[in-house]
């Protein structure tokens, strides 16, 4: 199973981090902090796979954001690889052209979106037609677009 | 700002996100947060109910700014109570807060595992689905409790919607995670295997990962999915690659079902039933072929799904290990990826061949790829790769090709990334000496080693060099004769002159008739090395000098000079001084006899496990190395060497030191078996502390602390001198801490991280007993959360003239100003003696010393620059401003000494890291001497005002 995903910016600004185990926050921030700084400093060209303590990290560069996720021993790296490639799909149809700054005015909607593909470090659903479809379900069910003009802004 | 493509947007939440990304600085980022949180404290405080809309939109304000990376301690209530809203997206959000904010609060959880009750039960399949998500993603133990009964109930039903069944699986799979004893599968078992068939590929897809953990659990109860698991890859395989509509990937039919099925198949032997393995190997068969078809797309996604399902195979394959032909084709599959161009295959392939080289079947195929990855090791760019490179070696390792392997890696060594020079040279030694033929090339190999990789060649591995020439006596007189010549260059390591001080102290004898090598040009030679060496080498070497006068009784008068010598019977560490006194007088007054039964060749070690296959285990974790090559390990080692135990190295194990306190080296022994420094017997008549007398108490200095007078049997109030007596030990760990005409406390400490050991030891300096000794060790106030103090039970008698010892464990929790206080009673003579001591244990044992140029120190120390942060202190001295003297405490203080730092030569600057459990303190130190006005400025800074400041008076106590 994974235990982590995290989204960071080439300047190793944390933009999304979902935690699959229960883990003091102390631990969390060292776990980002050793993320970034590890993978940040990785030289292009090289490849996507990293032992870390008795983790295997598996990360991809997109655009402007790294995405990074920590498996089990038994897991499968290219698989992972290919996890991160369908959240940045899911992401990209969702938002059209994903880029940095959906994530970070979006974030909750980032969220939304990987539990329906993700669920305690496991994959869900992998038919990118089902999780489009249940994210645009719950999208539907939003107030009607009066009560939302009349709500005030702050 | 972009706009908000879709679903309900908040606009206060953009607005509030744009001003935080407009914010120039840290500073302003934090004010701006504080404002926006007074703000909403002050709408969930306010009189006037807020709307639901205006809830949500604060929660996620609240969770944006927690996820920044600030602390939010309100807002849960409000979180919860969107929970039970109408309206989805206000709920929506109320769970997400809850999954990323657990708290723990009882009352909470209470209402919100009402809340999910609730949403289970509203058979609104997107509720149920939000509300089983909120439980996975917390996963605690009250919520296994209230519902993992309920939940394998919505996974079977027949009306469960098939995303809620998805989202059941995965939910019950995480509480089974944590809490297995609630999770009863039972009755639900069959219908839960049975999920495998299910016709939704989603559903299979998320029910096979909890199949999975189940069967690694249970395996008989889940047998039955093997054939079902079987059936279904062999249909998702053969299946063309648009027949799965949505779940091909890239032109890969279901790829993380298949390789989920895979794994599966690992939990179990072989099918037994043909058919079924019929089948199997089938599928096998097809997905090796599939590897060889031209691929249908040039996408990277299509490749790596491709072999992903590969690897999983080769995986299964190899876990069978029964096939012969598939091994073969695995092997060579993962030789064409050994060149393949993509990085990442060539690294899966070094890695999952590592595996494959451990079956008898493929063993010999996968040698065959030895140059491919010797080339590999020396030309990868990327440092993982290298490393899975270096591993592979290893685990092709055998007697056929052990010297061309071992060759190559030592040659790797010389330009290895530092990260992996360790393990490299603990593989070396294992190697070398598993498959060492003449142990001549052992000795070699491992001198070889020392010489390139010196710095990381681990205690371990010069002990077990030690204890294979000790116990195997074909190879003694080479191992003189190499390591005499080793010895010879000019800057040798210091690993390097332990063995050779300790093999020519055994065996010097050997090489000693050629003239070239005579005793003398021997000892001079181990002598020229001696004042470069740390003081546990500089002990070795003393018990080497011991046992050449044995050996050579024409170096007697050399070597008894040289112990007379000031700078080793007055050497301020104890264990030196020790050293030289007793081996002074044992040389001169036993009789050659004597001296010939005390100091006799050591016995042969005792068969055990390798230390150095036990430290490499330790380094890479449980699984790291297989039980396999373990036991190989432990049979070759036995049938080679007669093997060795996990003494070594240090000579102090002669019998004639046996009345000699235990050495600082014979402790990192003991690391590994736990503290088994036994206490030293107690030797007739002298006390065996005196030998810390060095440590400046005078024998009349007893009228001092006049007799405790106390009787109470409250713990006594630490003695008015106490304080001083702990300053005695910020710069030192050990000598005498406490003597008067009753009772001498002597003490020995080491510490390492934020753990600290210490020996105490109880000397009765009268002729009679002291009966119901007893000791307390108390954290007094605020010491307690700070400092975790373990003491031993020791000896409740002390018989005149005797010696007991006690061990304190002490482990830093977080930093600390007080010392931890001892009380001692015991009754001698029928009164009652009671007193109290405070523990030398201050702050500054916990550092570790830090490097670090000039640049780097005045970057730090300008960062440091806020007021509270630094402590300062201008005192006069209180003893003579020696340089030496002063670099000496420094050193003592645990950090680091930084030379051409300070622009101004008289001055010293340190660096060092506090380590305690909870954090760690970064501490810059500058000692300004002026000589003139005798009197120095002490300057600390650290990332913590209160170390500063304690560090700073300790300090100044000092010089």
């Amino acid at each position: 199973m994974m235990h982590f995903l995290l989204l960071f910016s080439r300047q190793g600004k944390l933009r999304l981090q979902k935690w699959f185990l229960p883990l003091p926050e102390r631990d969390r921030k060292k776990i980002v902090k050793d993320m970034t700084t590890m993978v940040l400093a990785r030289k292009p060209r090289t490849c996507n796979f990293m032992h870390w303590k008795d983790l295997k990290i598996v990360y991809k560069r997109y655009a402007s954001l790294y995405f990074c996720c920590g498996l089990e021993n038994q897991d499968n790296e290219l698989l992972a690889l290919e996890i991160l490639h369908r959240y940045v799909e899911l992401l990209d149809k969702y938002f059209g052209n994903v880029c940095e700054l959906d994530i970070i005015f979006n974030f909750e909607k980032a969220y939304f979106i990987l539990d329906e593909f993700l669920m305690g470090g496991e994959i869900q659903e992998t038919s990118k037609q089902s999780i489009a479809k249940s994210i645009e379900a719950s999208d539907m069910l939003q107030e009607t677009m009066e009560e939302y003009m009349s709500k005030p802004a702050f | 700002m972009p706009a908000v493509s879709k679903g309900d947007g908040m606009r206060g939440l953009a607005v509030f996100i744009s001003d935080i990304r407009n914010c120039k600085s840290k500073e302003a980022e934090i004010k701006r947060i504080n404002k926006e949180l007074a703000n909403i404290r002050s709408k969930f405080k306010g009189d006037k109910a807020l709307d639901g809309y205006s809830k949500k939109k604060y929660v996620c304000k609240l969770l944006f700014i927690f996820l920044l990376g600030h602390d939010i301690d309100f807002g849960h209530m409000e979180a919860v109570n969107l929970l039970s809203s109408n309206k989805y997206t206000e709920k929506q959000i109320g769970y997400l807060f809850i999954s990323v904010l657990v708290n723990s609060n009882s009352e909470l959880i209470r209402l919100i595992n009402n809340a999910i009750k609730n949403d289970l039960s509203s058979r609104n399949p997107t509720f149920m689905c939000l509300a089983l998500h909120c439980i996975a993603n917390v996963g605690s133990r009250e919520m296994a409790e209230a519902f993992a009964g309920e939940i394998p109930r919505i996974l079977v039903a027949g009306d469960t919607m098939d995303s809620v069944k998805q989202s059941a699986a995965l939910c019950l799979l995480r509480l089974y995670k944590t809490s297995p004893d609630l999770v009863l599968m039972g009755e639900w078992t069959s219908r839960v295997v049975h999920l495998l068939n299910d016709q939704h590929m989603g559903v299979v897809t998320a029910a096979i990962s909890l199949i999975t953990c189940l069967s690694q659990k249970n395996p008989d109860e889940f047998k039955t999915c093997v054939s079902l698991a079987v059936s279904r890859l062999s249909r998702i395989v053969s299946s063309a690659s648009t027949d799965l509509q949505d779940y091909t990937y890239y032109f890969v039919p279901a790829p993380w079902l298949s390789c989920k099925l895979l794994r599966l198949l690992q939990c179990y032997p072989p099918p037994e039933d043909g058919a079924v393995k019929g089948r199997l190997v089938e599928c096998l068969e097809t997905i090796l072929n599939k590897a060889q078809e031209p691929p249908k797309s040039k996408k990277v996604q299509h490749s790596n799904a491709k072999n992903a399902i590969l690897f999983e195979a080769i995986s299964l394959i190899i876990h069978y290990d029964s096939e012969p032909n598939l091994l073969v084709r695995a092997c060579n599959q993962l030789g064409q990826f050994l060149q393949h161009r993509e990085t990442n295959l060539r690294y899966l392939a070094l890695e999952s061949m590592c595996t494959l080289a451990s079956s008898e079947f493929s063993h010999e195929a996968v040698k065959t790829h030895i140059e491919t990855v010797i080339n590999a090791l020396k030309t990868e760019r990327d440092v993982s790769v290298r490393q899975r490179a270096a591993d592979l070696l290893y685990a092709m390792c055998d007697r056929s090709n052990a010297k061309q392997i071992v060759a190559e890696m030592l040659s790797y060594l010389e330009t290895a990334d530092y990260s992996i020079r360790e393990e490299m040279v603990l593989k070396v030694a294992i190697l070398a000496e598993k498959y060492a033929v003449d142990y001549s090339w052992y000795v070699d190999t491992i001198l070889n080693l020392i010489r390139i990789a010196g710095d990381y060649v681990s205690e371990e591995v010069w002990y077990r060099v030690i204890q294979i020439v000790i116990n195997r006596d074909d190879v003694q007189g080479y191992a003189a004769k190499t390591v005499f010549e080793a010895l010879q260059a000019p800057a040798c390591h210091e690993n390097m002159v332990k063995v050779g001080g300790y093999i020519l102290g055994e065996f010097g004898n050997l090489i000693a008739g050629d003239p070239r090598s005579s005793p003398l040009v021997q000892f001079n030679l181990l002598h020229s090395k001696f004042h470069l060496c740390s003081v546990p080498t500089r002990a070795l070497l003393l018990s080497a000098y011991i046992k050449f006068i044995n050996l050579f009784p024409e170096t007697k008068s050399t070597i008894q000079e040289v112990l007379r010598s000031d700078s080793q019977i007055r050497n301020s560490d104890v264990e030196l001084q020790q050293r030289a006194v007793e081996y002074l007088k044992l040389s001169s007054i036993a009789s050659t006899d004597v001296l010939a039964t005390v100091l006799e060749e050591m016995p042969p070690f005792p068969e055990r496990e390798s230390s150095i296959l036990a430290k490499l285990k330790k380094k890479k974790g449980p699984g790291a190395v297989s039980v396999n090559e373990l036991e190989e390990g432990k049979r070759e080692g036995g049938e080679l060497n007669g093997g060795g135990g996990e003494r070594g190295g240090d000579n102090s194990t002669i019998a004639a030191s046996n009345a000699s306190t235990p050495s600082p080296s014979a402790d990192l022994l003991g690391l590994r078996t736990g503290p088994q420094v036994s206490a030293a017997p107690p030797s007739a008549g002298s006390l065996l502390v005196d030998v810390f007398s060095e440590a400046g108490v005078n024998d009349d200095g007893f009228l001092s602390s006049a007799p405790p007078s106390a009787v109470s049997e409250d713990a006594a109030p630490p003695l008015p001198e106490s304080n001083e007596l702990l300053n005695k030990f910020v710069c030192k760990n050990n000598g005498v801490l406490f003597e008067n005409q009753l009772l001498q406390i002597g003490i020995k400490s080491e510490y390492r991280q934020n753990l600290g050991r210490m020996y105490l030891f109880y000397g009765n300096k009268t002729s009679v007993q002291f009966v119901t000794f007893t000791t307390t060790v108390s954290c007094p106030g605020e010491l307690h959360p700070q400092l975790n103090v373990q003491a031993k039970p020791v000896e409740p008698l002390i018989e005149g003239g005797a010696q007991v010892q006690q061990v304190i464990n002490i482990e830093c929790l977080g930093d600390f100003c007080e010392a931890p206080l001892l009380n001692i009673k015991f009754r001698y003579g029928g009164a009652l003696q009671n007193l109290s001591l405070k523990l030398p244990v201050t702050i500054n044992k916990f550092f570790q010393p830090t490097e670090m140029a000039s640049h780097d120190f005045f970057q730090r120390w300008k960062q440091l620059s806020q007021p509270q942060q630094e402590a300062q202190k201008i005192f006069k001295a209180s003893h003579a401003m020696d340089t030496e003297v002063i670099k000496a405490k420094l050193l003592g203080l645990g950090m680091a000494l930084l030379e051409n730092v300070d622009p101004n030569p008289e001055n010293f600057v340190c660096a060092g890291v506090i380590q305690t459990k909870a954090q760690q303190v970064g501490s810059l130190l500058r000692l300004e001497p002026n000589a003139q006005a005798q009197m120095y400025r002490l300057t600390l800074r650290s990332s913590k005002d209160t170390v500063s400041k304690r560090l700073c008076e300790l300090l100044a106590e000092q010089f």
